[in-house]
């Protein structure tokens, strides 16, 4: 058993979105701009040549934060929703009533609607297709260039996460909502 | 005639009910139209649900950061219009207010069919509604308002059923004792359902005790107001005596509950400004600009309220004249209070590649939508023609 979570050096992010297409390739997602496991937020520049403000040009990968008091865990009214044994907020399609509840619910914004079946869908950390296989890698850690993301187990000291929790300074986001994410932002 | 003996020996139905004296009606044309008006209304639900099992949620216009539209609203209205007329209907035999005992089987009825109508909306809003039936009760998701809210109004439909064929039968006991389990089913689902919105924490402006407290009170003003559409039409605006006692004390009541309500979304609207906390304050100014807010302050509030306040609550005419563009107000009261709940973006970076920058969502319900959220108010009203001609719906006092 583990307890799986992510820590984004987001600011060494160049936006190529190698990790988006690599989720939706490994993950089987559907194309379309609403279908997405995972994302790049993008903060324009601002301001007025010559004083362009640069800082405000960041580009902040995002995806489910995998809530150790997840919303959308608590509103599904048939437990199709759960935590797995590795603490992975995932959904049981087969439960699912497709009454959205938990799209509302979620703070993030971390859920779409899965058009094949009319579920809900959303990020597992590749818990059906690469953990299933044995890896220890998602696929958008896997490609990314520029190493943004580190995963692994916050319950094993001697991961790199959890040495990188340890010596780097680190937010969540929206945490003042009481959901524990288990994705860290590190400065 | 076996079927007809073995109804009556359920419930007593009229001698001369049959599908001739359905279509027997007087041909006045305020009569041809009524009776237009509800084919047509049902031709509409036929057709948009008949687009839904074809193209499911694609006929709708809910989309990823608006996951609910105006079937979850028009839901609201018809089970919230049910929770309102119940309380109605129990004030007499129930709370002993005894101008209302004659009025409780017909009101009960009326919680009946406009239940009933909610939950044809929400099973074509529900992407798999079988599926629902089965894990419901496999696994039950108990943290979560929508399984309790489901499995009370389930409740409340066996209550007030039984109650009604009770008071049918004339045994006033066990139908006050159903009464009194239907109404405390009734108001704790209505409330659960408030609780739906009021439980997201994801969400300012919905989270916290208001909306409960706010659909119980609205639920109580739309019913007295459906009440006054009803009894209206059946009495063509020559109310009897005792009608007339009842209706001017709803009245009374129902100017009581639009203050209670306005001073109820006085301090919502201060308290959401005060300090200027994001996604709240910001959301609440934007709410206070839009026209469907003000509609519905003047007709579902302000025009009702002066009526009662000059008239002392005898002008039940005028209220009758009031309570349809009321209803319809109050229909769009709830639509309102569901985009209200959804209208600020949860995510403020998006993929501006893709996607225009979040600013605030936009929603507009879809024909298909507008089809089954008001054609299924035909059925409502053909289930109230058909029980009008099946069964006695006025009762004599009996204390």
């Amino acid at each position: 058993m583990a307890r799986y979570g992510m820590a984004l050096d987001y600011k060494n992010c160049i936006n190529c979105k190698a990790c988006e297409t690599a989720c939706k390739e490994e993950n089987g997602i559907l194309m379309g701009a609403d279908k997405h496991r995972i994302w790049v937020g993008t903060g324009e520049i601002e301001g007025q040549y010559p004083l362009l403000d640069i800082s405000s040009n960041a580009f902040y990968p995002s995806q489910c934060q995998q809530c150790d008091e997840a919303p959308c865990e608590a509103v599904c009214p048939t437990q199709a929703t759960y935590y797995d044994e590795n603490g992975v907020v995932r959904v049981n399609p087969d439960q699912c009533i497709l009454c959205s509840y938990c799209m509302n619910a979620c703070p993030y914004d971390a859920r779409y609607v899965e058009e094949r079946g009319m579920t809900i869908d959303k990020c597992n950390f590749c818990s059906d297709t690469r953990l299933a296989r044995g890896e220890t890698t998602t696929a958008c850690q896997n490609t990314c260039p520029t190493k943004v993301r580190i995963f692994g187990d916050l319950d094993d000291p001697n991961s790199e996460i959890s040495e990188v929790l340890r010596t780097r300074e680190h937010y969540s986001l929206k945490a003042h909502l009481g959901t524990k994410p288990k994705l860290f932002y590190l400065t | 005639m076996a079927l007809r003996e073995l109804v009556n020996k359920i419930v007593p139905i009229k001698e001369d009910f049959s599908i001739k004296s359905l279509l027997g009606f007087k041909k006045t044309p305020l009569n041809v139209l009524v009776s237009f008006m509800i084919v047509g209304l049902i031709l509409l639900l036929v057709w948009g649900l008949a687009e839904y099992l074809m193209h499911g949620h694609h006929a709708y216009n809910v989309s990823r950061e608006h996951p609910w539209g105006l079937l979850i609203s028009g839901y609201i209205f018809f089970v919230g219009t049910s929770t309102g007329l119940c309380i109605i209907a129990s004030l007499g035999h129930v709370f002993g207010i005894k101008e209302f005992n004659h009025i409780g089987k017909r009101t009960t009825l009326l919680a009946i069919i406009t239940l009933l109508p909610g939950f044809i909306i929400i099973l074509a809003e529900i992407g798999h509604p079988i599926t629902m039936m089965i894990y419901n009760i496999l696994t039950p998701g108990i943290t979560s308002a929508i399984w309790w809210m489901g499995t009370l109004y389930g409740l409340v439909l066996t209550f007030i059923i039984l109650e009604f064929g009770f008071a049918l039968r004339g045994d006033h006991k066990w139908a006050v004792r159903l009464g009194i389990g239907g109404l405390i089913a009734d108001v704790a689902a209505f409330t659960t359902l408030g609780s739906v919105f009021a439980y997201l924490v994801a969400r300012p402006i919905a989270n916290g005790p208001f909306i409960p407290l706010y659909f119980l009170l609205t639920a109580v003003v739309a019913g007295a107001f459906f009440m006054f559409m009803i009894y209206g039409f059946k009495h063509k605006l020559d109310f009897p005596k005792e009608v007339e006692v009842t209706l001017v004390k709803l009245a009374k009541i129902l100017g009581l509950l639009l203050v209670v309500t306005m001073f109820f979304e006085w301090w919502r609207f201060i308290t959401a400004v005060y300090g200027g906390m994001p996604e709240r304050a910001d959301t609440m100014m934007r709410i206070i600009g839009t026209s469907s807010f003000w509609i519905e302050m003047l007709f579902a509030w302000a025009i009702p309220f002066v009526i009662i306040l000059v008239s002392k609550g005898k002008a039940i005419k005028a209220l009758f004249f009031a309570a349809i563009p009321a209803l319809i107000s109050i229909f769009l009261m709830r639509n309102d209070m569901v985009h209200y709940a959804q209208m600020a973006p949860m995510q403020m970076l998006k993929k501006t590649e893709y996607q225009l920058a979040p600013t605030w969502i936009e929603y507009s319900p879809s024909p298909v939508e507008w089809a089954i959220a008001v054609g299924a108010l035909g059925v409502c009203f053909l289930l109230y023609y058909v029980a009008e001609k099946a069964f006695d719906l006025d009762e004599e006092d009996h204390h």
